[in-house]
């Protein structure tokens, strides 16, 4: 981190990376990423378009095998794991695409089971109903159960999203540009789930987004993605406040 | 490999590709954890949905082999010998390799274009990071799915070209169900209808693990989704008459003849 050093975190650290680096052919993203996020908190990495925030968070859930570096999640060494110890620590990391990903040929309900019936959760049917029951209530679309993804707006696929990414109860979930083109309210609402996720379910984030609303709004802390490393850290007041060259020009420019 | 025409470097790229998507087809093939309830789906929509299509193919294929074949073999006195004769043929070679060939455009181009759309839409994505496997559940199953439903479809594509054979013959004259059904039944042996249901797996499973295969690695992008769909039509017809000469050197090499 060369533009300004956060101060001490201390707690359990649920996310480490070090190291981390990923090139597309002679297209280095990453050139060696860092960073910690400590249980309960909501961390936001800010970059900007084609910076590689999006590669980041695949490589942490082994979407994308990283070239080298470490990746620690929830205490495993994720890049040493086979395919279904991996499997098992998946499902306690939620991750929200920044297209929603919803099965288009299921319905909402059917959607938001799928996760518990494929992985062979012991749950009697009722418990499974008060689950989606309670997903849904979460990001008040209850009433969207027997609904197709074609039939709902932009920003209802991302909070059915959200709701799907919940219902295994992930400890450490991940953004994906949670409120990319999304409207000035829905976007607020957006970041009202994710506050709200994060007091009712304890849960840890790492919130990837170039939208300083939602930096200023959700996250705890904010690591700044440029040049392929994490440049700089800190609160969203402390880095507005920064005199670093390249942390002004961002805070001025997006 | 670089030093390989390119046209020669993509088949061979390809060729690997397939062998190593078989290869974990086959590592995932017999897992308990069996998604039952999507291989029922997919066996609907690729062998139940497909019946009307494979029977009229069927109903005209052995109607008009009858119609046509009639005239050469009534000037040699061997009119006779029409009902054996299409249905040996029927049998062994046409309702295998068309049902397959009909079973290449349109299942495998919809599993192309299916799982090409889920790929670039970030579906499967989302099942990996949901730790459900998608590659069990989706491909396993569809893979499962035409690889037993294909001999059924087969099955039924022979009774009806047989049954279409026997209205073909009843244009020129009055032959009995019964008596047309003696001379089939004489004249086929196990040496025809054995591989023939044999080879049908196989074509069954090309199909399926063609179509998979290209939908599964779409490219980002909407013409992705074409590409692997059109890709499933193209590699799944080739690979079929591939599989059936490969057949016939087999049953030729064991005198199964």
């Amino acid at each position: 981190m060369t533009g300004r050093i956060s101060p001490t975190l201390t707690g359990e650290v649920v996310v480490r990376l070090r190291g981390l680096k990923k090139a597309f052919g002679s297209n280095e993203v990453l050139k060696g990423f860092d960073l910690d996020v400590y249980r309960g908190e909501n961390v936001m990495v800010l970059g900007r378009s084609g910076s590689g925030k999006s590669v980041l968070i695949k490589c942490v859930v082994r979407l994308l095998e990283p070239d080298a570096g470490t990746v620690e999640v929830l205490g495993e060494d994720v890049l040493a794991l086979d395919p279904a110890a991996l499997d098992r620590l998946r499902v306690r990391v939620g991750f929200l695409f920044q297209s929603s990903a919803l099965y288009d040929g299921m319905t909402v309900e059917e959607n938001m089971e799928f996760p518990l019936r494929r992985h062979w959760i012991a749950m009697a049917p009722k418990e499974v109903d008060a689950r989606v029951e309670e997903a849904l209530q979460a990001v008040g679309l209850a009433h969207t159960r027997h609904m197709y993804p074609a039939e709902l707006s932009g920003g209802m696929k991302r909070r059915i999203g959200l709701a799907r990414t919940l219902i295994t109860k992930p400890e450490v979930v991940l953004y994906d540009e949670p409120t990319a083109g999304l409207d000035p309210i829905t976007s607020m609402e957006m970041v009202e789930l994710i506050l709200d996720l994060q007091r009712n379910y304890g849960t840890s984030s790492i919130i990837i987004s170039h939208d300083l609303n939602v930096a200023k709004l959700a996250a705890d802390r904010i690591a700044l993605l440029h040049d392929g490393r994490n440049y700089a850290g800190g609160t969203y007041d402390a880095l507005r406040a920064s005199t670093d060259p390249v942390v002004e020009r961002f805070f001025q420019t997006l | 490999m670089q030093r390989l025409p390119t046209v020669l470097r993509d088949t061979l790229t390809e060729v690997g590709g397939i062998a190593q998507f078989t290869g974990r087809f086959f590592r995932n093939a017999f897992h308990p954890r069996f998604a039952w309830d999507e291989l029922v789906r997919q066996s609907v929509v690729n062998g139940y949905r497909s019946m009307a299509l494979v029977g009229i193919t069927a109903f005209i294929m052995g109607l008009v082999l009858t119609v046509q074949s009639r005239p050469t073999l009534a000037r040699f006195g061997a009119e006779s010998m029409l009902p054996s004769m299409v249905a040996i043929s029927m049998v062994r070679e046409i309702v295998p390799v068309i049902t397959a060939l009909i079973g290449a455009g349109k299942i495998g181009s919809s599993m192309g274009a299916e799982l090409g759309s889920m790929r670039v839409t970030e579906q499967i994505d989302a099942m990996e990071v949901s730790g459900t496997n998608p590659f069990r559940y989706l491909v396993v199953t569809r893979v499962w799915s035409t690889t037993l439903m294909l001999p059924l479809l087969v099955v039924l594509g022979d009774v009806i070209a047989i049954f279409a054979s026997w209205v073909g013959v009843n244009f020129y004259g009055t032959v009995s169900w019964q008596l047309f059904q003696t001379q089939v039944m004489d004249s086929i042996t196990g040496a025809d209808l054995f591989p023939a249901f044999i080879k049908s797996y196989f074509f069954g499973l090309a199909i399926g693990l063609v179509g998979c295969f290209t939908g599964w690695n779409a490219r980002k992008g909407t013409t992705g989704v074409g590409e692997a769909a059109h890709r499933a039509v193209v590699l799944g017809s080739l690979l079929v008459f591939i599989l059936d000469l490969l057949a016939v050197q087999v049953t030729d090499l064991l005198g199964i003849n």
